[in-house]
């Protein structure tokens, strides 16, 4: 699978940081949510007890990954589900259409699902001839924008309420205020026909749980409930770490995930859906399928050092804290994952160092990320790690290494160096501005073509030292 | 087993270093909340005063009845108040007891095992007020628990503009614990419900510009009636089988 935008990452950055409004409306949501987040944090006690609890559990569960899968599919047999495994998009697609061709489904209802942007299900089903609404009310206005999310849990906070209005009115054949009761009525109009008319639901999966077959959906909107529970067939999809041993475990990310993502103790709706429906029940789905996807999962888990960034809880919390998300917004990011741990995962989920490596560029390192993370993952750490890897693969500009190659040569020569200090003093000087050198000649080019380089200070050290010291 | 799943589970175990899939459940020291969590004691009117405060907090009401008569009569004052013209109710025992809408202009649909499907998702999606009675009500956060079965529609608490639910001060359970322990109570039996809603306020959304918009899909206001008095009916699906609480508690700190 390739989606790899066209733009080089230094482009993708460049014009996001252009667009002044989108930036304005990226800080003001992260602040936000990470003040509520840090507001939630001394309601809570011992925070950091739960957090490492979190860690624990998510630890365990993916270090068995094979028992509680097996458990889950059983699970999920046992009450009359079907489970369904996928070890590519591709083969995720082509079940979730069989299914929906055999119940000759004509309108899907959509909750929001990261999984299914990662294997663009949509224009999939599109293809096949279906009608596919989108119900998160931020994935409705994406849908008919044709963009994608910015952020994890605000998707469309790039999207301010004119353009908004302006994209409800062309649905509704007439015009809609641009203000948020007015907009939320008519998608709530709108949609909830929708919902009446669906013939299938398909859901993400926040966490299913492994010894019950049970899935957990986590909303304000409810719209995840009534795509559950309305239509007569059920799909979720799930990424295949998101299970967890038993309910108790649940509770536990239950009291992480909510604060860590928006400050809530809960959000408005969990939705554990035991499906399918029980005899002589009247609403929920008769008919559930579960389809558990791998799609680069196994690459991530087959690496002991990355293993831990599937405990993710998909909280968000490390966007919210990113100096570099904070600028950029999450379109340059150009993956269906942005953001600190978009960074980590992508280059895994898409087998592509080269390419999707680089956005481990896109951070400053300053580990604000690992800080905030509901289940610790060190991902600052990650990152490093990515850099490091994409050196040992050759995946650095050539001329950044030609520059680290005349540097050591340089380095092993006191005289040498001595020399070349001087030189780079003076040879700067047309290049620097405000300290730092933005973009050089090649090799230096291969450096700052991604990043400024700090200027070579006028006194070298050894200067400095020789004037005080000798 | 599919072909699929077999080796779907045999790669993962390969990568994890097994030559098959585990299939006995591995050791585990931790499960579930942290240790503290699961030894702390309340007192016991936390329950209430912490749900009041969470719920009011999230535009919620909460209405204290002293007995089944007050419940009632709130009930109908609720009603009046939001111009309800079409209600549906859980077809439960209790509720049968407590609503009482004969004489009120009000259409009262039960939603209840003998009626089609589809009529009753039309008379829940038309309904003012849907009216639930609640499994259990979670003081720590606010939230109600609600558990589905043929005459506890989850349409009644997701399509009406309002729900209302109701339940006995019995019902309430300091933590989401209580819940997840009778889950996992449940799972022994086979007997966990197609559906646990946990509903914590109103359905809302901040999706446009950060800006709090109440309402987007499920109903607009979320108002609760807790009866002090005791209830002395077994339920009839059997959906309490345990009091909940210890009633020695010491003060939370
Ligand atoms: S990496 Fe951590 S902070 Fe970031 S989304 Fe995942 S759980 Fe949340």
């Amino acid at each position: 699978m390739s989606h790899k935008p066209n733009l080089h990452l230094r482009d993708r950055a460049r014009k996001a940081i252009k667009d002044e409004p989108m930036r304005k409306a990226v800080q003001k949501a992260v602040d936000r949510l990470s003040g509520n987040r840090e507001k939630a944090q001394t309601e809570l006690p011992n925070w950091d007890d739960w957090r490492e609890q979190g860690k624990r559990i998510r630890k365990h569960t993916v270090d068995h990954l094979d028992y509680y899968l097996g458990q889950l599919s059983e699970s999920v047999r046992n009450k009359g589900g079907h489970i369904h495994f996928a070890q590519t998009a591709e083969e995720a697609r082509r079940v979730i259409i069989d299914i929906c061709k055999k119940n000759n489904g004509k309108l899907v209802a959509k909750s929001k699902s990261m999984v299914t942007e990662e294997i663009h299900l949509n224009p999939a089903l599109e293809k096949e001839g279906m009608e596919v609404i989108e119900t998160d009310l931020a994935e409705y206005i994406l849908q008919l924008a044709g963009e994608t999310p910015s952020h994890i849990i605000v998707p469309a906070i790039h999207k301010n309420r004119y353009q908004i209005a302006e994209l409800f009115s062309k649905v509704a054949g007439k015009t809609i205020e641009p203000d948020t009761p007015a907009l939320t009525a008519f998608a709530r109009q709108t949609l909830r026909q929708k919902f009446m008319q669906a013939d299938i639901g398909i859901t993400g999966c926040n966490f299913a749980i492994a010894d019950t077959g049970a899935i957990s959906l986590v909303t304000n909107e409810g719209n995840a409930r009534l795509t559950a529970s309305l239509p007569k067939v059920l799909i979720s999809v799930m990424g295949m770490e998101r299970v967890l041993p038993t309910f108790d475990d649940l509770e536990v990310i239950l009291s992480l995930l909510p604060r860590h993502a928006t400050g809530q103790k809960l959000t408005s709706y969990i939705s554990v859906v035991n499906a399918p429906r029980k005899v002589n029940e009247k609403d929920g789905a008769e008919e559930f399928h579960l389809v558990i996807v791998d799609n680069g999962r196994s690459r991530l888990l087959a690496d002991e050092e990355f293993r831990q960034a599937l405990h993710c809880t998909r909280c968000g919390a490390c966007f919210n804290v990113c100096p570099v998300y904070r600028q950029i917004g999450g379109h340059a990011y150009g993956s269906v994952y942005g953001g600190p741990i978009g960074a980590v995962i992508t280059p895994f989920l898409e087998d592509d160092f080269d390419f999707w490596g680089e956005l481990s560029y896109a951070t400053t390192l300053c580990a604000a990320c690992s800080s905030v993370c509901s289940v610790k993952i060190p991902l600052h750490d990650l990152l490093i790690k990515i850099r490091r890897k994409r050196i040992e693969l050759g995946f650095t500009h050539p001329l950044e290494r030609v520059g680290f190659n005349m540097w050591r040569r340089f380095f092993k020569f006191p005289g040498r160096y001595k020399f070349a200090m001087k030189m780079a003093s003076i040879g700067q000087i047309p290049l620097v501005k405000d300290g730092y050198i933005r973009s050089g000649p090649p090799p230096l080019s291969g450096w700052t073509d991604s990043r400024y380089l700090p200027a070579a200070a006028k006194k070298t050290f050894r200067e400095i030292w020789q004037e005080k010291y000798e | 087993m599919q072909g699929s799943e077999q080796s779907f589970l045999s790669h993962i175990a390969k990568i994890l270093g097994r030559d098959k899939p585990l299939t006995s459940a591995p050791n585990r020291d931790e499960v579930g909340p942290p240790v503290f969590w699961k030894e702390q004691k309340f007192d016991i009117n936390q329950p209430l005063a912490f749900f009041k405060t969470n719920l009011e907090n999230l535009t919620g009401k909460v209405y204290l009845a002293k007995d089944d008569q007050d419940a009632s009569q709130q009930i109908r004052i609720w009603l009046e108040e939001l111009e309800a013209k079409r209600v549906i109710m859980w077809d439960h025992e209790e509720l049968r007891k407590i609503v009482h809408l004969e004489d009120a202009n009000v259409q009262l649909d039960y939603w209840s095992q003998g009626r089609p499907q589809a009529e009753l998702i039309i008379a829940a999606e038309k309904a003012d007020v849907g009216i639930t009675w609640a499994d259990y009500a979670i003081g720590y956060t606010g939230t109600l628990a609600l558990f589905s079965s043929p005459t506890q529609g989850r349409s009644v608490s997701s399509l009406p503009t309002v729900h209302i639910a109701v339940f006995r001060k019995e019902n309430l359970v300091p933590t989401m614990s209580t819940v997840m322990e009778n889950l996992m109570e449940r799972r022994s039996t086979q007997n966990v419900p197609a559906a646990i809603d946990f509903i914590t306020g109103p359905s809302r959304t901040s999706d446009i510009e950060m800006d709090l918009s109440i309402g987007v899909h499920g109903p607009v206001k979320v108002w609760t009636i807790v009866i002090e008095q005791g209830g002395n009916v077994q339920y009839q699906n059997g959906m309490r089988e345990e009091v909940p609480m210890e009633k020695d508690e010491v003060l939370y700190t």
